[in-house]
């Protein structure tokens, strides 16, 4: 029999129970479905971040800091050494003395607030040195039009994230260039603890950053000149020392990396960008696959559904299969018929699922969007984080091979058993 | 005239649950082409279990069937339902495929035999013409009398130009009008069109239409009667 006409014997039959082949479809479709969804949302997020990571974290900077390294999404969380060791601003010279280090920066950053008329919003205070910043943070370290940010700065020069203009997104401005805005900290070093303030002068805005800064810029952060904040916080220690790299290749990061800690007696830990992303990414591997895991076995349940409906559909048409070998129909071309059947639910569930996964990540994505989700300990500042979802080829290739795979394996049985009736003894079944 | 079919010593016994059925003790048959054999018997005389074996539908336990000089015992399951294309089988209760229509029954054992779209549609209208059924061709089973379904069953049976037909109690589902109409019809394609025909009965009167008839009685033919 020619495939043709065993496909079209196949779905004559399942025409034929339409309600029955429905459910069994619908089955798939869910399994389907759940595995896209949470897939395509998945990789949507993993997208998300990664981008983020990338926009405020360039590839060829290292950041050294004390202590155990740094957690995501803090600006000012980064470790204090257990040892009492302490990176000071001059540090810099130590690392800039090392072969492939391009330049190295030193920050300065505590928690505050600014004050502009009735206005106050806690803030990150960062001390930069404004020109080598840029230098590092071209394309994000950059001002609105309007304003401008200069490289040999005023002490009273302030320089403010996106978000720290217009935290509410509505155009009700906290500050705006040209403003006199009030910086103050709280410091505890003294006792009582006391409050110190300065008035800064606001020369540019940056440019909306969107993603959460690892040392980089980000949109909640207030930049004040590195010589003021050593004055101000009344410190020479920084919190951390960007490196810029020549090269961001794995042999540059690795040997600069094991340079730098050598130079600071492995007092110091030193974080690449590359590093994070690959950690993220396995992070995201194994979560990928964890809810993948969890799909599949609604799928499974899927499977389970087709192998019953066989063998009930199996008994139903005994006779229909003796007739079949009566006619001179192989064995072999039973089992096709059957397998055919399955195939045709499992591409059916499969593309109607792919299609319904689809719009379902979407819909999750556009909730998301709506409440808006915050990444980081200064929800305020950074945001909220849109999650596009992302189909990739692999995953629509593999949910149409899983579906209608699970389909097969699962009509294995029954179609075998098809296959394997006796005419005689099927023909007389009633 | 060319021998088709040829039973020597034929013996098929089967289990009913634990209890061994000799359904055939020792049948010894030849039929030629162009032959028109009626086996007569009463219900468990085991003429039935001899036509599954002459279709090639199951094996004998012991002695040979042959059909055209080849020994079924020695065929695997291929070559057996190989074999069945070229046996055209007529059923009792018709055994249509009822999400079919009539012309798409006739056209399934030539899909089967891997004949193309367009040939098969031509020849299944051109066997509905001949069984009288053409103008009905698109209706299907349930839409047609028990009459009329048996006509696209014989026309189905003769789809692939078998070496013979079986017929199982073809006139046994239907009324004895329609009966007579039907074996007029097989009648006609055995003196018409040569047609080789072997049909199983209980009803004497019917197996006086055929030119030979063999009485069966307890898994052994008992006498054989020329009409």
């Amino acid at each position: 029999m020619k495939s043709r006409d065993v496909f079209s014997y196949s779905f004559s039959a399942i025409k034929l129970r339409k309600l029955r082949a429905g459910l069994t479809t619908l089955g798939v479709v869910i399994g389907i479905a759940a595995i896209v969804a949470l897939l395509s949302i998945t990789q949507g997020l993993q997208d998300t971040i990664t981008r983020q990571l990338q926009t405020g974290f360039a590839t060829d900077t290292l950041i050294v800091s004390t202590g155990g390294g740094f957690g995501l999404g803090t600006q000012g969380g980064v470790g204090v050494a257990n040892s009492g060791f302490k990176l000071s601003v001059n540090d810099t010279q130590k690392i800039n003395n090392i072969t492939n280090v391009e330049m190295s920066i030193a920050i300065i950053q505590r928690g505050g607030s600014i004050k502009s008329g009735e206005k106050v919003r806690n803030i990150t205070i960062v001390g930069v040195d404004f020109a080598e910043y840029a230098k590092i943070y071209g394309s994000t370290f950059v001002a609105e039009p309007g304003g401008d940010i200069p490289l040999n700065p005023e002490n009273e020069t302030v320089v403010v994230g996106k978000r720290v203009s217009d935290p509410w997104k509505n155009e009700t401005l906290l500050c705006n260039v040209n403003d006199n805005v009030e910086i103050a900290w709280l410091n505890a070093t003294t006792l009582p603890p006391k409050e110190e303030t300065y008035t800064g002068y606001v020369t540019a805005v940056l440019k909306e950053i969107g993603g959460f800064g690892v040392g980089g810029p980000s949109d909640s952060g207030v930049y004040i000149p590195i010589s003021q904040a050593q004055s101000f916080f009344g410190t020479d220690e920084c919190n951390m020392i960007i490196v810029k790299l020549t090269s961001d290749d794995k042999a540059t990061i690795d040997s600069v990396s094991e340079a730098i800690k050598e130079a600071f007696s492995s007092q110091v830990s030193v974080t690449s960008a590359t590093a994070v992303l690959n950690i993220l990414s396995s992070v995201f591997s194994i979560i990928t696959l964890f809810l993948g895991g969890i799909a599949a076995i609604s799928l499974l349940v899927a499977g389970i559904g087709i192998m019953n409906i066989m063998i009930v559909s199996l008994m139903e048409r005994t006779r229909e299969i003796g007739i079949l070998k009566a006619l001179g129909m192989k064995s072999r071309t039973v089992l096709l018929v059957f397998l055919s059947e399955s195939v045709i639910i499992g591409l059916m569930g499969a593309v109607i699922g792919i299609g319904s996964g689809w719009v379902l990540a979407n819909v999750v994505a556009m909730v998301f969007r709506g409440g808006g989700i915050f990444m980081g300990n200064q929800a305020a500042g950074t945001g909220g984080m849109t999650i596009t979802p992302v189909l990739t080829p692999t995953v629509f290739l593999g949910a149409l091979v899983f579906g209608v795979g699970v389909s097969v394996i699962f009509a294995l049985y029954p179609a075998w058993r098809a296959s394997k009736l006796k005419p005689v003894e099927a023909l007389r079944y009633e | 005239m060319a021998t088709i079919v040829e039973a020597v010593n034929l013996k098929k016994t089967y289990m009913l649950g634990k209890v061994p059925v000799n359904a055939l003790r020792g049948v010894n048959l030849k039929v030629e082409s162009g032959d028109f054999l009626a086996i007569l018997g009463p219900s468990g005389s085991g003429k039935s279990t001899l036509l599954n074996l002459i279709g090639a539908l199951d094996k004998p336990t012991e002695g040979k069937m042959l059909i055209e000089s080849v020994d079924v015992s020695t065929l695997n399951d291929n070559q057996l339902a190989d074999l069945r294309r070229r046996v055209g089988f007529v059923f009792q209760f018709f055994n249509l495929i009822s999400r079919f229509t009539a012309r798409e029954n006739v056209e399934l054992s030539m899909s089967i035999a891997d004949i193309n779209r367009a040939e098969r549609r031509k020849q299944a209208e051109d066997l509905l013409e001949t069984v009288g059924l053409k103008e009905r061709m698109n209706h299907k089973p349930a839409e047609l009398s028990g009459g009329e379904q048996q006509r696209v069953a014989i026309a189905r049976a003769l789809a692939n130009t078998p070496r013979f037909l079986l017929m199982d109690e073809p006139t046994g589902n239907i009324d004895s009008k329609t009966a007579n109409e039907i074996m007029g019809l097989i009648k006609r394609l055995n003196e018409e069109k040569g047609v080789t025909i072997i049909m199983v009965t209980h009803d004497q009167r019917l197996a006086t239409q055929a030119k030979r008839a063999f009485q069966m009685f307890d898994g052994v033919i008992t006498r054989e009667i020329v009409n």
